[in-house]
């Protein structure tokens, strides 16, 4: 439990808030690169603010567009239709692996870290956004909580891993035969070790198999709203929780291949079957009760609302109302990561109120020579988890088509 | 019936015996402006708590009805119809954390097809009102 004033400062992200002063330090997924096909000005919502994308002659940037005060926080208007208020800030922007990023900090931006996605060419990632309404971090925070895949995520009974191309948690565990979603099943209370490293934390799920093997997956949080998992044997989802403003979120994801080049149409084609353009928005929400089926429930899946994991996640996360009122929760050991993390926060808050920004992670010119990280499923002998969690990540990376050495 | 007012607070109703008369018998019940859901266990008995997990907040009116209670779909919180929590199946082995864990109850009660719930003390104390708007 935390007081409603601290969750306050933890969560809110306008201009001029503790929080929102941290992810304006950062490069922000602010658009895809399929929205650059709306015309020469691309609506972009963004940490409370109402921007626009300008593409013309000179370099890409957002500007100030003039808005409503009752505007949708996902409103989209024609290229045309958007004015520019040339008295408000303008931003850089780049693209970088299938999204374009931008910057709303003051100063010099960082260096892009050197991580997979976005060491990996073109052909090997592929990125997609969906819309969550409800504040980030309790978008952020679901990511940092490797137990919540043993009940949520929990299968009733397994598909064919072969049929699991593009989606989560379908593939086989580590280099077993075994399904994830019956090893997530029969091991629901995972030993969770967090270690603070220079990007954000690493996140290892121990879960200790009877046969004297462990199953270890890691996972990352890389700060200040990003996490880098596992999602098959073949790829990581590199999934930003970035702020529309204080009660809307988008997760922008980068999948990103190490094996085959992504099969983009496909992943492109199973992910708009699940929303509605422009916004976004997914096709299953609050309105529509998820399509919850409590015969489905009872027999197929934990939820009760269909296969796709994002939407259990979504569900999870907007059921705590706008902004989850942290004055009312109760933190048990499975949330080891989640009060590492808020720490960080805090920390990096003070640090900009101090006018320290260099202090944050990844701040200065030493971030662009960070590599990984590591996330990846792995089994080995339970006296030698670490070892086998190392060796599966470099055999994946040394068969790697593009350089992924470490 | 109409509601009554006795020492403890104001009984009202809040549903007809008949609206659980249904496979999973869970719904939502907003009173006062504080957010509950009402359910049916295995001894036939009802439960009527605060609808949000008191781990993460999640929505427990979806949550898994078995095991004589209601079981959040985030963590596997299981939940009796006191809102006592009774398990806690991602914690470690051993862990009694549960047992300090309880969501706010709301007494209820039932007669003649209809059910009523006490606004009262209880009541206040679940802590999640609605915003006025």
């Amino acid at each position: 439990m935390i007081s409603a004033q601290l969750n306050e400062r933890i969560t809110r992200i306008g201009p001029d808030t503790p929080a929102g002063s941290v992810l304006r330090q950062y490069w922000q997924p602010a658009a895809l690169i399929d929205e650059l096909d709306h015309g020469a000005r691309v609506p972009v919502n963004l940490l409370g603010e109402r921007l626009v994308l300008v593409q013309d002659k000179g370099p890409l940037h957002l500007a100030t567009r003039i808005a409503s005060a009752d505007e949708a926080p996902t409103h989209y208007p024609a290229s045309d239709e958007i004015e520019i208020d040339p008295t408000g800030p303008t931003y850089p922007a780049l693209q970088r692996a299938g999204a374009v990023f931008a910057y709303l900090g003051d100063g010099t931006p960082p260096p892009f870290p050197n991580f997979d996605c976005f060491r990996a060419p073109d052909s090997h990632v592929f990125a997609f956004k969906g819309l969550w309404e409800c504040n980030w971090l309790q978008a952020l925070e679901i990511g940092i909580d490797p137990a919540h895949a043993s009940f949520l995520h929990r299968f009733l009974e397994d598909d064919d891993p072969e049929d699991g191309y593009g989606k989560q948690f379908r593939d086989k565990a580590g280099t077993t035969e075994i399904p994830m979603t019956k090893l997530l099943r029969d091991y629901p209370r995972p030993d969770i070790q967090v270690d603070e490293t220079d990007y954000g934390l690493k996140i290892t799920a121990l879960r200790h198999m009877e046969d004297g093997r462990t199953h270890v997956r890691v996972t990352n949080q890389i700060f200040p709203e990003a996490i880098c998992i596992p999602m098959s044997r073949e790829m990581t989802i590199t999934q930003w929780h970035v702020p529309v403003d204080d009660e809307t979120c988008y997760w922008f994801t980068i999948f990103t291949s190490f094996d085959k080049p992504v099969n983009k149409e496909l992943m492109r084609e199973q992910r708009l079957k699940e929303h509605r353009l422009p916004d976004y928005a997914p096709l299953k929400n609050r309105e529509n009760e998820y399509h919850y089926n409590p015969d489905e429930q009872a027999a197929l899946t934990y939820t009760g609302m269909g296969l796709d994991i994002n939407v259990h996640d979504q569900w999870a996360v907007e059921g705590m109302g706008a902004i989850q009122d942290r004055t009312q929760e109760h933190l048990g050991r499975s949330d080891v990561a989640i009060i590492r993390y808020r720490r960080m926060l805090r920390r990096a808050m003070d640090a900009m109120e101090q006018n320290d920004p260099e202090t944050l992670p990844m701040q200065d010119d030493g971030a662009a020579r960070i590599i990984g990280p590591l996330s990846n499923d792995a089994i080995g002998d339970t006296g030698d988890w670490a070892e086998a969690s190392h060796l599966a990540d470099l055999d994946r990376r040394a068969a790697c088509p593009w350089d992924a050495s470490v | 019936m109409p509601d009554q007012t006795d020492n403890q607070g104001t009984w009202v109703r809040i549903a007809a015996s008949a609206d659980l008369d249904i496979p999973r018998p869970v719904r939502a019940v907003t009173l006062d402006g504080h957010r509950l859901v009402l359910f049916r266990d295995d001894e036939g008995e009802l439960g009527l708590i605060g609808r949000n997990c008191p781990h993460r907040g999640a929505d427990l009116c979806y949550g898994r009805l078995e095991d004589n209670g209601l079981r959040c779909p985030f963590h596997g919180w299981h939940f009796d119809r006191t809102g006592q929590c009774v398990e806690q199946p991602a914690e470690p082995e051993g862990s009694k954390m549960y047992e300090q864990i309880k969501v706010p109850m709301v007494p209820v009660r039932e007669e003649n097809g209809e059910i009523f719930a006490l606004v009262g003390a209880d009541l206040a104390q679940t802590g999640q009102k609605e915003d006025a708007v």
